[in-house]
């Protein structure tokens, strides 16, 4: 049986980032890179650091569970048990 | 960034051929350019005489002040001297370049200046561009090699423009306005041709044939923009170019997030500067309209910066 996990943002992340017309480029604390995200993608990034969320909550949208493994994936996000 | 030591009114000119040649062999030519103060040494009479050209309107500093960047371009010894004779570049006591054919000693010249401002001066966000102003209004052209983009900036200047830079704008982190570098603007293979016949009245370098870069010449800075060389600009575009034979001119609006992530592709240290490279970059684009820009004749490339221009008036 598989501990209950969320997601939340990865420490020393600040979100630094400008929106203009629905895209946004946000600044990798971590890496250094710059990313072309979506507003969608930002809103969760601000949830995130607002708290950490289950991930049963988050991922039961495909496409929010899409989005949320490309975040990892980027180390914006990772996942840390409940 | 250096300015103390600045001799009143002496230029590379004012100094004659002579004294010029005595500074490059003895204890340096302390050269302004822009922001920087390089201290330029050589023996090389033929550099010597192509740099008293194309610089005979800088200012120079006297022999004991201090410089930003100490370059150092010698011949080779021995047998090299009389056989496929070559340059060399030194820079702080390294050679960070393979040496290139003796006649490419004022390229190799320009582009180690271009290599010490790319690699040593983060406190600008440095982009590979051209940058261009007239009526207080600057023109940043990034684009890579093969772009058109030194050809354009070579009309442009030809036709009034103010000449900031060819190949690297400084973007200040503080208030997002430009610094001008005015150098040289490298010209290659066809370009050449294509601005002697579209500005006669520039001055051209000897071209310098077979380098990495095919043939090389360089346009001489119109004195205008040297003695302006102390004036910052505000940026007011960001264009893309792009030369394609037979094109029309069009510009075509570029998104914002898009052209920011293209602006940081262009730039030499914008990952070195970290969260500071992000937001000036961020700065710029807020700032400007960007265009992806594509032409094929100058005469209609000067009309779309000439409406560009009136835009804001």
């Amino acid at each position: 049986m598989s501990l209950p996990i969320s997601w939340r943002l990865a420490p020393g992340q600040l979100l630094l980032h400008r929106c203009w017309g629905g895209e946004c480029v946000l600044y990798n604390d971590l890496t250094g890179d710059t990313h072309l995200v979506d507003e969608f993608a930002l809103e969760l990034l601000e949830l995130l650091r607002a708290a950490p969320m289950p991930a049963t909550l988050l991922g039961e949208d495909a496409s929010c569970a899409t989005v949320l493994a490309d975040l990892a994936a980027l180390h914006l996000i990772e996942a840390a048990p409940c | 960034m250096l300015t103390a030591g600045l001799t009143a009114g002496l230029t590379v000119e004012g100094l004659g051929a002579r004294t010029l040649a005595q500074r490059l062999r003895g204890p340096g030519l302390r050269l302004q350019t822009g922001p920087f103060v390089a201290c330029v040494r050589s023996p090389l009479p033929a550099l010597a005489r192509t740099l008293g050209h194309m610089y005979a309107d800088y200012p120079v500093l006297d022999e004991q002040a201090l410089a930003d960047f100490n370059v150092l371009l010698t011949g080779a010894s021995g047998l090299r001297r009389f056989i496929k004779p070559q340059v060399r570049f030194h820079f702080d006591g390294m050679t960070p370049f393979q040496p290139l054919p003796l006649s490419q000693a004022f390229p190799m010249f320009e582009w180690a200046m271009n290599w010490c401002v790319s690699s040593q001066a983060h406190s600008w966000l440095v982009i590979h561009a051209a940058v261009v102003e007239k009526e207080g209004a600057a023109v940043i052209l990034p684009a890579p090699p093969g772009s058109g983009k030194s050809t354009l900036c070579a009309a442009l200047v030809a036709r009034g423009w103010r000449l900031l830079s060819d190949e690297l704008t400084l973007v200040r982190p503080g208030d997002g306005r430009i610094d001008p570098l005015p150098r040289p603007v490298s010209l290659k293979n066809g370009s050449i041709d294509v601005i002697r016949a579209w500005a006669p009245a520039a001055e051209l370098s000897p071209p310098v044939l077979d380098t990495l870069k095919g043939t090389v010449a360089h346009m001489r800075v119109p004195g205008a923009s040297v003695a302006r060389a102390g004036e910052p600009a505000t940026p007011a575009w960001i264009v893309f170019p792009k030369w394609r034979a037979g094109a029309a001119a069009e510009l075509v609006p570029v998104a914002q997030a898009r052209a920011h992530l293209r602006l940081a592709e262009n730039a030499f240290n914008y990952s070195l500067l970290g969260a500071t490279g992000f937001a000036a970059a961020a700065r710029l684009i807020e700032g400007t309209r960007t265009f992806d820009f594509s032409y094929g004749a100058l005469d209609d490339a000067m009309s779309v910066f000439e409406r560009l221009l009136a835009g804001r008036r």
